[in-house]
């Protein structure tokens, strides 16, 4: 039965290699239909070259990628009018209004002109945009042009939706009102979401399963719950000045997750509640004077961690987007 | 079906740049400005002293179809850079991803170019008209001036995104639009006959499809003599499609 359908997405060895570096280094993983699959990595694990390679914008070095079954290298014009694609960068035209934009990607998609005008009218409701459908699209703030952006991607009513990074550049509001959009697509539509990100809660939210890249290698893939038990325990940040901690961590033979740095370490326990109390005491034998001692559940940030021995580092490529987008709208004016 | 497909994601993509051209009027006027001084300070002044020949006709009826043409280039020549600065917005990336063939992307663009360059031509017509100069103003003539304008728009537009594709950046495509423009403006019959120019240039303007754009206006609305007609319309339909082909190449590379 299971091999009359096909998967989602089915990758199989995917490589793509530029001149200085391998951007996808030999990924596999298939995404079953229906599924809200997420690739969660730092700036540069090869998140967007995979998408575009989903989407037949470019072609790997060597492996092979089928959407339903289709070959991305064969198949490319119908793998192209069965998908939506958000794009991490900017993909609305701020010279034009937002019905305009929906107008044009009617046209390219080869839609019915009986059926745009009433489609697109549906759309911008849905999304919630319809009042400001004939304002320029330079007018909008950078989460109704994402927002915008959703809107345009779902014109050809797709079979699966490829969200790159989503809510990069937004603030916490716009980035809640993202998401619930995006739970909402998935709950009413029940189309296939594919999306790329780098922060945690996002991928920890919205995601039945994620795949964490970095540098070009998917190091695990599995549900957010799965991933955090992997982590094998509570961890327990404990730190200490002047003291060499990864000596004394040794001696006790506590589990970390990473190496100690900055007179920080994160200390893997079960149950940790109760563990704190001994920890300081064993460190007190050590002559070690903890300074904070800290417990937290697992995150996908330990996952992470975990497997590629780093923390996802936030902030560049965030602050980066969302001034692309400020410069945008200013220029456009 | 494959061909309807074809053109109609064509004709979206020039709809789009007609709509963002409708939306900012003002960047057609500013471009009219330059071709008025063509012609009332060049023009007039160069008429005056009488140092070019032009036969029977004076030098601003000369000078007119030259000055259509350069407006037209003026204008297709941006495209290129243009194009950069979409690809760098990721617009470019989005347009490649909807099942729009690239060439039709490309081919609309520089049918959107010479749609512009029809625009800039009737200003500049209207303005030849104000000043008094003497053209042969049929409906014909008029059909075939926007015929000519069109390759021509398509030609230079292309031509510009081939090179878009090559220079890449926004800030090189602006010194390759400035460093291009002119020369091809100044080694073409546009302001003064191929013949009284050295050798080594009106080769370079025999090359150069800029001189059958001209010659052909020329023909149309100031001497009425069509014989040549025919092989500059062959000439500009052939340099179209090469330019074309070589920009559809260009896209392709744009996005690796
Ligand atoms: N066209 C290209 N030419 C050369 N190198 C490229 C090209 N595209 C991507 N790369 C490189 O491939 C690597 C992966 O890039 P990619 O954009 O896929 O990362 P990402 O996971 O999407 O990162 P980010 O979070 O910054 O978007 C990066 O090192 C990048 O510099
Ligand atoms: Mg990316």
């Amino acid at each position: 039965m299971t091999e009359m359908i096909d998967n989602a997405v089915k990758v199989e060895n995917l490589e793509k290699s530029y001149r200085k570096i391998k951007a996808v280094d030999g990924i596999s993983f298939d995404v079953p239909e229906g599924e809200v699959f997420g690739l969660l990595g730092p700036n540069g694990a090869g998140k967007t070259t995979t998408i575009r390679i989903l989407l037949t914008l470019i072609k790997p070095t060597s492996g092979s990628a089928r959407i339903f079954g289709m070959d991305t290298l064969q198949q490319s014009d119908k793998i192209r009018q069965i998908s939506g694609y958000v794009p991490q960068g900017i993909s609305v035209d701020g010279e034009i209004t937002a019905y305009e934009n929906m107008l044009i990607y009617s046209k390219l998609y080869g839609l019915p002109p009986a059926n745009r005008k009433k489609r697109i009218n549906e759309i911008l409701e849905y999304i919630g945009l319809a009042d400001r459908a004939k304002d320029m699209v330079k007018t909008y703030s950078g989460g109704m042009m994402r927002r915008l952006e959703l809107a345009q991607s779902l014109i050809n009513r797709p079979k699966i939706l490829f969200l790159d990074e989503p809510s990069i550049g937004l603030d916490p509001n716009a980035r809640n009102a993202m998401w619930e959009m995006v739970r909402k697509l998935r709950r009413e539509l029940g189309s296939t979401i594919f999306l790329t990100t780098h922060d945690m809660v996002e991928a920890d939210t919205l995601c039945d399963r994620i795949g964490i890249m970095d540098r070009g290698k998917l190091v695990v893939i599995g549900t957010p719950n799965d991933l955090k038990a992997t982590v094998g325990g509570d961890v327990v940040t404990v730190s200490a000045k002047n003291a060499s901690l990864s000596e004394v961590i040794e001696q006790l033979g506590y589990q970390t997750i990473g190496e100690p740095s900055n007179g920080t370490a994160d200390l893997l326990v079960k149950n940790g509640e109760k563990a704190i109390p001994r920890i300081v005491e064993a460190f007190k034998g050590k002559g070690v004077e903890l300074d904070s001692v800290f417990l937290k559940k697992p995150t996908l940030d330990d996952v992470f961690l975990k497997y590629t021995g780093s923390r996802i580092d936030d902030g560049a490529g965030w602050a980066q987007a969302k001034k692309t987008r400020m410069t945008y709208r200013r220029m456009a004016k | 079906m494959k061909l309807k497909r074809f053109i109609t994601s064509m004709l979206a993509i020039t709809e789009l740049e007609l709509r963002k051209i409708r939306h900012d009027q003002s960047q057609i006027w500013m471009r009219l400005i330059q071709p008025i001084l063509w012609l009332t300070v060049f023009g007039v002044t160069f008429s005056a002293i009488r140092v070019i020949p032009t036969g029977d006709y004076t030098y601003l009826q000369f000078l007119t179809p030259g000055i259509l043409a350069q407006s037209v280039i003026f204008v297709a020549i941006f495209y290129g850079i243009n194009v950069v600065w979409e690809r760098d917005l990721g617009l470019l990336n989005k347009l490649m991803s909807t099942p729009a063939p690239r060439s039709s992307i490309v081919l609309g663009k520089s049918l959107a170019g010479g749609l512009r360059g029809i625009l800039q031509a009737l200003g500049i017509l209207l303005i030849a008209l104000v000043i008094g100069i003497d053209l042969i103003l049929t409906p014909l003539s008029i059909l075939g001036m926007l015929v000519i304008i069109i390759l021509c728009g398509i030609c230079f537009s292309s031509m510009s995104m081939a090179l878009a594709s090559i220079f890449r950046t926004r800030e090189r495509m602006m010194g390759v639009g400035q460093a291009i423009t002119m020369p091809l403006f100044f080694a073409s019959s546009a302001i003064y006959p191929v013949s009284i120019m050295p050798d080594w240039l009106q080769v370079i303007a025999v090359a150069n499809p800029l001189s059958y754009v001209v010659d052909a206006l020329r023909s149309l609305l100031v001497t009425g003599d069509l014989s040549g007609l025919g092989l500059d319309v062959l000439i500009l339909v052939a340099s179209a499609a090469v330019l074309l082909f070589l920009a559809s190449l260009g896209f392709k590379r744009m996005l690796v």
